[in-house]
């Protein structure tokens, strides 16, 4: 068995988390009813990964089969790692009736035109998505296992997200993507975060949406209304308004989990003290960075408790209107499409 | 100016009443919680974020026994809202019905200005000044006990004894040396 194969091995087992590691296994479906009775799991991860190295060097696997454990393994647990959503543009008149198994032909024999030596696999989602697991390798080497690059895609969808992707390899995976679902471009969404569930909800839009109403006592009932008859809430009316504004704003319930989202202004200083800085004629460059656990909720609570002011300003319920954490702000009119309008103060 | 007063309506039969002023909303929803639960007599919780109240309630409200501020040490918002809030009452609220609630007193990151500032606030209008936890159930009771006590003074439940009386005996005072550097 090749030595590569056995570190891969290794730091697969390493990073499976042990109450996981049953269970992965056996969904896997690799190892024989005998192997699987012999496999101890109250053992601690080091017995446990030399079993299995002797367990593979029996059944003689290959990378090929290693690689589907690590599959497995990473669509069971996809909240680690920094993924970044990508949208395609132009569809032609086909894109929207992609079958699967066009798309997993065409992707394959595009990207390996493309790079010499290069390892595909893709698996397809009960929920509809397509993973696809990349090794890359260049003319004179052999495909790297230990930095594969995963993407997933909702066939039929504009939507594209990728993690581990070096820039060297990014125009060559786009050239692939375009040309295998049929589509004229590919562009950067903007929206990066830890966990692909959150910002596959955030851009797809499935979480509790709110709308405007005119008669909002549906939600009076649901927000926090002491349901003791002897305590009052003075200021409910106002209360209620800003709670309704900040859910309809950034949504009701449990909001997608977002980590970060960075603001990068190219303003001019605007400040009546200093004359100094307003005279500049350059804008006054500078980054403004939110972080948090999960932003969204932070956001719809400085909302709803009366720190962000109401209605809520577009620059912070641009996030989730547009599904982008990424903003370059300019002082000029109608600008490109990843431009904002700052709000007037 | 809508000010609250404190005479200005009936009392009820062996109730008392409550009113949490909180900028952030947050601790006087399980403060409002734990009061309540007073078996003796009927306690009722008005939770307000500043003053003044809306005109709307004017009618329903009941007589204030007592005011309580609550601020939170690690916002300066907080201390402003209450200052701001301050002009709203009635001076007859001042002879023992308002008292100070100070949270997150322990906590590092905040500066001694902050706490002197409200020792001084609190000092120089004769009102008590209590620190609570509200992080923990147990905080939380410990609070509303301390508050209930107040209360039922100033609700006039305890016989020969008036929330003036009590004031001064639990009133805020600034050690002589607040101004001076400390050396933590």
């Amino acid at each position: 068995m090749d030595d590569s194969t056995r570190r891969l091995l290794q730091r697969l087992i390493r990073r499976i988390p042990a109450p996981m590691l049953k269970p992965t296994l056996e969904k896997w479906g690799r190892l024989t009813v005998a192997q699987r009775q012999s496999m101890d799991y109250t053992q601690r991860k080091w017995p446990l990964t030399e079993k299995l190295l002797s367990i593979c060097e029996e059944n003689e696997w290959t990378t090929k089969h290693i690689t589907e454990l690590e599959m497995i393994c990473v669509i069971d647990n996809p909240n680690q790692g920094m993924w970044r959503a990508f949208q395609l543009m132009d569809p032609e008149d086909d894109a929207h009736s992609l079958e699967l198994t066009q798309f997993k032909e065409q992707f394959k024999s595009h990207l390996s035109e493309l790079v010499r030596h290069v390892s595909v696999k893709i698996k397809k989602h009960t929920d509809e998505a397509v993973w696809i697991r990349i090794a890359w390798g260049d003319g004179f080497s052999r495909p790297n296992h230990l930095k594969p690059t995963y993407v997933v895609h909702h066939l039929q969808t504009s939507f594209v997200f990728v993690t581990s992707l070096t820039s060297k390899q990014k125009p060559l995976l786009s050239q692939a993507l375009v040309l295998s679902t049929r589509h004229h471009a590919i562009k950067d969404a903007n929206l990066s975060g830890r966990n692909l569930t959150a910002i596959r909800d955030l851009l797809m839009r499935q979480y509790e949406q709110v709308f405007p109403t005119k008669y909002s006592s549906p939600l009076e009932e649901k927000n926090q209304t002491p349901s003791n008859p002897h305590i009052e809430r003075e200021q409910a009316g106002p209360f209620a308004n800003r709670l309704q504004m900040a859910c309809e704003a950034f949504g009701g319930g449990t909001l997608p989990q977002l980590q970060s989202a960075v603001y990068k202004l190219e303003t001019k200083f605007r400040d009546q003290t200093n004359r100094n800085m307003t005279e500049r004629e350059e804008p006054f460059r500078c980054v403004v960075k939110f972080e948090s656990t999960n932003l969204l909720e932070s956001l719809r609570h400085s909302a709803s408790s009366g720190i962000a002011s109401t209605p809520v300003t577009p620059l912070l319920s641009s996030i989730p209107l547009k599904g982008r954490n990424y903003f370059v702000i300019t002082d000029n009119g109608p600008g490109p499409a990843s431009q904002m309008h700052p709000s007037q103060k | 100016m809508s000010l609250l007063k404190p005479f200005s309506k009936l009392p009820g039969l062996n109730t008392a009443n409550i009113l949490l002023v909180e900028g952030e909303e947050q601790f006087q929803q399980s403060l409002a919680d734990a009061l309540v639960e007073e078996t003796a007599f009927t306690v009722n919780v008005r939770l307000a974020k500043s003053l003044p109240l809306p005109l709307e309630n004017e009618e329903s409200r009941p007589r204030i026994d007592l005011v309580v501020f609550i601020i939170n040490l690690t916002s300066e918002l907080s201390f402003q809202s209450a200052e701001a809030s301050l002009k709203y009452l009635d001076p007859g609220y001042f002879l023992g019905k308002v008292c100070f609630m100070v949270t997150n007193a322990r906590n590092a990151s905040v500066p001694t200005e902050q706490l002197d500032a409200v020792r001084k606030l609190a000092a120089s209008l004769h009102c008590p000044l209590l620190f609570a936890e509200d992080q923990t159930p147990d905080g939380v009771t410990n609070a509303a006990e301390r508050l209930m006590t107040i209360l039922k003074v100033a609700a006039g439940l305890v016989p020969m004894a008036t929330s003036l009386y009590l004031s001064s005996l639990t009133r805020c005072t600034v050690p002589l040396d607040i101004d001076q550097p400390s050396f933590e």
